[in-house]
């Protein structure tokens, strides 16, 4: 057995020369195909992650501006919600205050028409009661009656300052004696009667006359240009109507 | 029945007796190259099924590299890749009737165990420079240097040894099989050595890279002691 270290260098440089072959056809393209796509995919793996953190922050920018389209809706809510009410209530209060014073109002014209209307009731009623004791009075009127009224008279004459009688009777135009009866009705003695009373209750002799006025329903009353002594139920009536009237 | 040490010159070239391993030699190279040139002419981004052998068998002897020595596989690639590539398709050469694998003979698994003892040298040098590389005769300490050198040149002469004995061996008996039994019975001891040769040229390349990493890694300065924190 021999080496032939001839044929040993030949294939020694054989193989290095393989060795330098392939490390540039074979292992260094190869190696560079794989190390270009794994640069690729970690590019893409970089860019996946770069997008993935882009649209996490998108995310997250959504769903802090949603929070916070909901704080401003929830905050717009409410106060609209704060809005109405005081709307609402100051809506109501005004329309309470309203009603309040149309209620005032309208009490204060039901009690003014109420009012009216019971005034109005009690004139009218004044009226008719007057009317009817008016028609009664004059059924009533009789001699005794006139005779009450001269009495009456007299004692009104009586009543009188003793300087009114004396101007009274000094009254140069004289003093009417109105009467309710038609002086062609009563007696001559029943006028003498009279006269001599009103004379004997002034005092003196003034120039008396007779009048007649039915209005006077029943009664004796004593006129002048400056004076009038009502004694009749026309007086009193009217007295009374006056004194209702007030009342009212 | 020739014997199988010895090589059948084919034809003189000056100095060098150019045998019939060389001849197979250079036309293995060939075959590697230009089918390499042909398969990698048009290396996309998204690969053919084509790319993807090519690139199983980078990555597959990458991380062999990787898991056999924990070193960064792109230095040790081209070298070592070849030197498996090679002597599989030498192994394998004697499938073809014949046509006698190189790594049969002497000559051929020795230049191999040659290029394997200087390139560790070459990868030791260039890691850690000429100091570095002495150094790591010192590992793990001085007294081992003798040792070490002694075991720089036995380790790579049992390489050539074991490579050239499994190889011829096949081939020795396969003939002997062939010229006793016939045709067809060498048939299951080719396919064993089909087997034998894939591990052959597995342990070559991966002997050839423990070799060069362990000289790179002793000729490299002492890594700081771990701390408590670090274990």
């Amino acid at each position: 057995m021999s080496i032939d270290f001839w044929g040993l260098g030949l294939q020694a440089v054989n193989v290095l020369i393989l060795v330098w072959l392939l490390s540039r056809v074979f292992w260094r393209p190869v190696s560079a195909a794989i190390a270009n796509r794994q640069k690729a995919a970690t590019a893409l793996i970089a860019d996946g992650k770069d997008k993935q953190g882009k649209a996490e922050a998108a995310l997250a920018e959504a769903t802090r501006a949603r929070d916070g389209i909901a704080q401003e809706r929830t905050a717009a809510l409410d106060a609209a919600r704060a809005e109405a009410e005081a709307a609402t209530k100051a809506a109501l209060e005004q329309a309470r205050t309203k009603a309040d014073t149309l209620l005032v109002a309208a009490k204060t014209t039901i009690d003014k028409t109420t009012e009216a209307a019971r005034k109005a009731n009690a004139t009218e009623a004044t009226g008719l009661a007057l009317t009817i004791a008016a028609d009664l009075l004059g059924r009533m009127a009789s001699p005794a009656v006139q005779s009450g009224f001269l009495s009456h008279l007299i004692a009104a004459i009586g009543k009188m300052p003793e300087g009114d009688r004396a101007a009274l009777v000094d009254d140069p135009a004289g003093i009417e004696i109105v009467t309710a009866l038609d002086a062609g009705e009563k007696g001559a003695a029943e006028r003498k009667k009279i006269v001599q009373a009103v004379h004997k209750a002034l005092g003196g002799t003034p120039d008396l006359r007779f009048v007649t006025d039915q209005d006077l329903i029943a009664g004796l009353e004593l006129r002048s240009p400056h004076f009038v002594l009502r004694n009749s139920w026309q007086a009193d009536l009217a007295q009374i109507t006056k004194a209702v009237k007030d009342a009212a | 029945m020739n014997s199988p040490l010895a090589s059948v010159t084919l034809f003189q070239l000056g100095p060098f007796a150019i045998t019939q391993a060389i001849v197979t030699t250079w036309a293995i190279m060939v075959v590697l190259v230009v089918g390499a040139f042909a398969l990698t002419r048009r290396l996309e981004a998204s690969p053919s099924r084509r790319q993807a052998a090519l690139e199983l068998i980078v990555t597959t002897i990458d991380s062999q590299i990787r898991d056999t020595t924990g070193a960064n596989p792109a230095p040790y690639r081209g070298f070592i890749g070849t030197l498996f590539l090679f002597i599989l398709v030498a192994n394998w050469s004697s499938l073809i009737p014949g046509v006698e694998p190189p790594t049969a003979k002497l000559e051929t698994d020795a230049a191999l165990a040659i290029l394997v003892f200087l390139s560790v040298i070459w990868f030791g040098i260039s890691a850690g420079g000429v100091g570095g590389w002495l150094k790591s005769f010192a590992a793990p300490n001085p007294v081992m240097i003798p040792l070490n050198m002694l075991e720089s040149v036995t380790r790579v002469f049992s390489m050539f040894v074991r490579l050239f004995g499994n190889v011829m061996s096949g081939v020795f008996v396969i003939g002997i099989v062939a010229s006793l039994a016939g045709l067809l019975v060498p048939i299951p001891l080719m396919a064993l050595d089909l087997l034998t040769g894939l591990v052959q040229a597995y342990i070559f390349a991966v002997l050839a890279m423990v070799f060069i990493t362990a000289t790179v890694e002793d000729g490299k300065s002492e890594p700081p002691s771990p701390t408590n924190e670090d274990i």
